[in-house]
């Protein structure tokens, strides 16, 4: 397969980052090809230049940023050196992109056919009855049931998914040669996902289209890629077939990222039977009304009759895709939202109703930590001050306090010393530290983290979670672990519970739970988790195939 | 060669200063500059008045009435020695130095301007930290301000000082009202969005009580915009108390403030046009001063915010 016509010829690609950035180049030396026929990975951590490389190639790069040497082939054509009115050409006939975010990379006010419709328009001299018969076939060509409906939606009457499909079909449309993909999955639940990365794979194969695939996950990587660079601050390290390089990595890096990547095989860890129940919650609901002006409108349950329990010492997870209500029955349990009805017993006593006055001595023992690192600390207060605002709360000292955030701060490894500095001198991973150090601070007896790590680099990712185990076993917690990620579940778990449309469809010890699924929803979510049938390293044997 | 996430923070860069970059920008940018130094200048004019070779601004001398700018009077002494005093910008229909009203009408300005805007943003952040934070408060608060800007603020001022004695205080409580929405629905508008974030749930869970978390974490995100707004507030409350002087229904004659000077000019305009003249270039400048120093803030505290709420 690799034998094929070079689409895409990357070389000595350089670009320059504005002055005052982190590093002088964005992309260095960066060289790499893609083929007629062939899917190739471009991966890296964020900040490593990855989307840079895709805009260069559209020639969308942002004013800031200057390619300064190198070559970009486009079937031997020079795009860095190619004029606006040329590259609006080639746009969409020769290369075409997809983005991660469908909703925004879709225009809300224009139906998705006018959306396809414009491009055949501008690029074609089809009359109308024509273009819109090859709107129809490339729907159809995306696998979206009921083409006509679809091309008279607008985004927002279209799920993710869908959306997805109906920039995948205005990307193809004209049958460019290469399709440039930027994280077109990240966004999407990974059912959806699965059937994306398959349509991709279908739609190439069948037009031989060349595909610069832009991911950061090892799992997608290993679904479809042919050949893969990986790439770490602006430099290809790199370069080399997908099962060559994911059996023998070359580089230290790569080994590292690859031995990052969580394995789907649980870890066995002793279950703390034994253990008294920390947190109970029976028949937990929260619906929502639609308020209208003349009547009430219909609830909608956001967690329906959710029933669960954490021992001391035990970590539960709960895992779902998005909106199956797992962050609302986390809210509801940390009390940051009011539960509609059910009981959430803590120590025997129920909290689920208590009024915000007496909410103030359960909050000492229920923390939670938040997904995104970077708006969970308040920039304008010093990790010191964040870290010690919880016992001041409760009557502590400042000095005691800060002797404590001290230790806390060895605790999560991060330089005590550094208590003193703002949350932007900070790394995503290490403000996840401060923030796990704050929900400590008060010694809860139950962590909450909701999707704690979702939003990290692999690398960082398996630091974090080692860390909060480490935690969990030292400070014997209890831990509520959410989470949207079957692997990480699956390291850090001892039991999961699965949740769909607001219900927990399956629970169960996360060992039994991963070797024999039973609900059917548990499989599909299995049969889609990226990477499945891939030993990574981590899996602990040898991946030979 | 750290491939990872390094877990301890030593190898950070030196914590940049915030507010010695934010004083740098602010000295970078043209219309913070100008504007500042305008009205320091007019400050200064204001303070120091009496020592501008300024005489008695409510001096009625008949004699000298409607006089061109750089009439010389004579003026016999005590002692009987004469001596001279330029009217360098004229004098009124009552005989009054111009020049010397326009010098002490700036206290009268800068004050109103000065001191609604500061009581105007001390009530509404009140009005609006608990509209935005008291769910149940908001709908009521909300359409009383909603109520107050229906009607024009001229109007509702001349309402509010015709039902009270004339005076400083009066003018000032009459154009603060009218403001006070303004500052509401901006204050308002942060804290609803701030109140979502996942630092101010953190707070909340680590048992935060309502109030310091107010202040800690919600505060401090109103203080840039407030800025901005109260320069908006200074300069249109400036105008508005020189137009209900003009109107009659501001601050008493015999006080020079400029809006008195132009009424006092009005009727012989097309005579002596610079009755009118100098306190309105003044008046403008001031105006004209305040705002760029708005925009510049703007600019440097917060790009994204629109002019006006």
């Amino acid at each position: 397969m690799s034998e094929g016509v070079r689409v895409l010829d990357v070389r000595g690609l350089t670009i320059a980052l504005p002055s005052g950035a982190d590093r002088a180049l964005a992309v260095e030396r960066a060289g790499f090809s893609v083929n007629a026929g062939e899917i190739v990975c471009l991966v890296g951590e964020s900040g490593s230049g990855k989307s840079v490389i895709a805009q260069a190639t559209m020639g969308l790069l942002p004013a800031a940023l200057r390619a300064t040497a190198g070559q970009v082939l486009l079937d031997g054509e020079d795009v860095l050196a190619a004029s606006e009115a040329r590259l609006r050409e080639l746009r969409c006939t020769r290369m075409s992109m997809i983005f991660q975010e469908p909703m925004t990379a879709l225009n809300p006010v224009m139906t998705c056919g006018d959306q396809i419709d414009e491009v055949l328009a501008t690029h074609t001299e089809l009359s109308a009855a024509l273009r819109r018969s090859r709107i129809l076939e490339i729907v159809g060509d995306v696998q979206l049931p009921e083409p006509e409906r679809m091309i008279a939606s607008y985004p927002h009457q279209l799920s993710g998914g869908q959306r997805q499909r109906i920039m995948i079909a205005m990307a193809l449309v004209l049958n460019p040669r290469l399709l440039i993909a930027d994280e077109p999955t990240t966004a999407l639940d990974v059912t959806t996902q699965a059937q994306i990365l398959e349509l991709i794979r279908e739609l190439q194969r069948k037009h031989g289209t060349g595909v610069l695939f832009i991911t950061h996950d090892f799992g997608v990587v290993a679904e479809i890629a042919d050949r893969v660079a990986v790439l770490r601050q602006g430099e290809v390290l790199e370069f080399a077939p997908a099962r060559e390089l994911l059996s023998h990595p070359r580089h230290d890096y790569t080994r590292m990222l690859i031995a990052a990547v969580p394995s789907l095989k649980p870890r066995q860890r002793g279950i703390a039977a034994g253990a008294p129940i920390v947190l109970r919650t029976e028949k937990l609901t929260k619906s929502y009304t639609r308020s209208g002006w003349l009547r009430r409108g219909a609830d909608v349950a956001a967690a329906a009759s959710v029933s669960l329990e954490i021992r001391r010492g035990e970590t539960l997870g709960i895992v779902g895709e998005s909106g199956s209500g797992k962050s609302t029955v986390a809210r509801c349990i940390a009390r940051l939202i009011e539960p509609t009805a059910g009981r959430i017993m803590l120590d025997g006593e129920d909290v689920a109703q208590l009024a915000s006055g007496a909410l103030r001595g359960f909050r000492r023992r229920v923390q939670i930590v938040f997904q995104d690192p970077y708006r969970s600390l308040n920039p304008r207060r010093t990790v010191g001050e964040a870290i010690v605002e919880g016992p001041m709360n409760y009557g502590i000292g400042r000095d005691a306090a800060l002797a404590n955030a001290r230790r806390l701060m060895d605790l999560v490894r991060l330089d005590p010393k550094s208590l003193d500095r703002y949350p932007h001198q900070f790394s995503g991973g290490q403000r996840q530290r401060v923030c796990i150090a704050r929900a400590l601070a008060i010694e809860p007896e139950l962590l909450i983290a909701d999707e704690a790590v979702s939003a990290l680099d692999v690398s960082v990712q398996a630091q974090v979670l080692a860390l909060l185990d480490e935690i969990r076993t030292q400070l014997n917690l209890a831990m509520l672990f959410i989470t949207h990620d079957l692997r990480v579940a699956a390291q850090v778990c001892d039991r999961v519970a699965v949740m769909q449309h607001g219900r927990i469809v399956e629970q169960g010890p996360v060992g039994e739970l991963f070797a024999n699924p039973q609900h059917e929803y548990t499989r599909a979510l299995f049969a889609a988790a990226p990477g499945r049938n891939w030993a990574f390293a981590s899996d602990g044997r040898a991946s030979t195939d | 060669m750290s491939v990872v996430d390094d877990p301890t923070a030593t190898d950070l860069p030196a914590p940049p200063a915030l507010q010695t970059d934010v004083g740098r920008r602010l000295l970078r940018n043209p219309g913070v500059v100008a504007g500042a130094t305008i009205l320091a200048i007019m400050l200064s004019i204001a303070l120091a008045a009496p020592w501008l070779g300024t005489v008695d601004p409510a001096a009625i001398n008949p004699s000298v009435r409607n006089k061109l700018p750089g009439y010389e009077e004579t003026i016999r002494g005590a002692d009987g020695r004469e001596s001279t005093l330029v009217h360098h910008m004229g004098t009124d229909t009552l005989g009054r130095d111009i020049y010397s009203r326009v010098a002490y009408g700036a206290r009268a300005s800068l004050l109103v301007g000065a001191s609604v805007a500061l009581i105007g943003v001390a009530i509404g952040l009140v009005i609006g930290l608990v509209a935005g934070y008291i769910r149940w408060l908001d709908g009521i608060v909300m359409r009383v301000m909603d109520g107050l800007m229906a009607i024009p603020a001229i109007l509702l001022a001349i309402a509010v000082v015709s039902l009270s004695s004339t005076g400083l205080l009066a003018v000032i409580v009459a154009i603060v009202i009218p403001e006070i929405p303004r500052v509401v629905r901006l204050v308002r508008s942060v804290v609803l969005s701030v109140r979502e974030e996942p630092y101010v749930e953190a707070a909340i869970s680590v048992g935060t009580p309502t109030l310091p978390l107010i202040i800690r974490h919600i505060l401090p995100n109103t203080v840039p915009p407030l800025i901005v707004q109260a320069t908006y507030i200074a300069a249109s409350a400036i105008l508005i108390e020189a137009i209900l002087s003009f109107l009659g229904v501001g601050i008493p004659p015999q006080t020079p403030t400029w809006g008195n000077i132009m009424a006092e000019g009005r009727s012989l305009f097309r005579i002596f046009p610079h009755n009118i003249l100098y306190p309105g270039i003044l008046l403008a400048l001031t105006v004209l001063a305040v705002n760029m120093l708005g925009d510049g803030l703007r600019d440097t505290l917060d790009p994204r915010m629109s002019k006006r709420l």
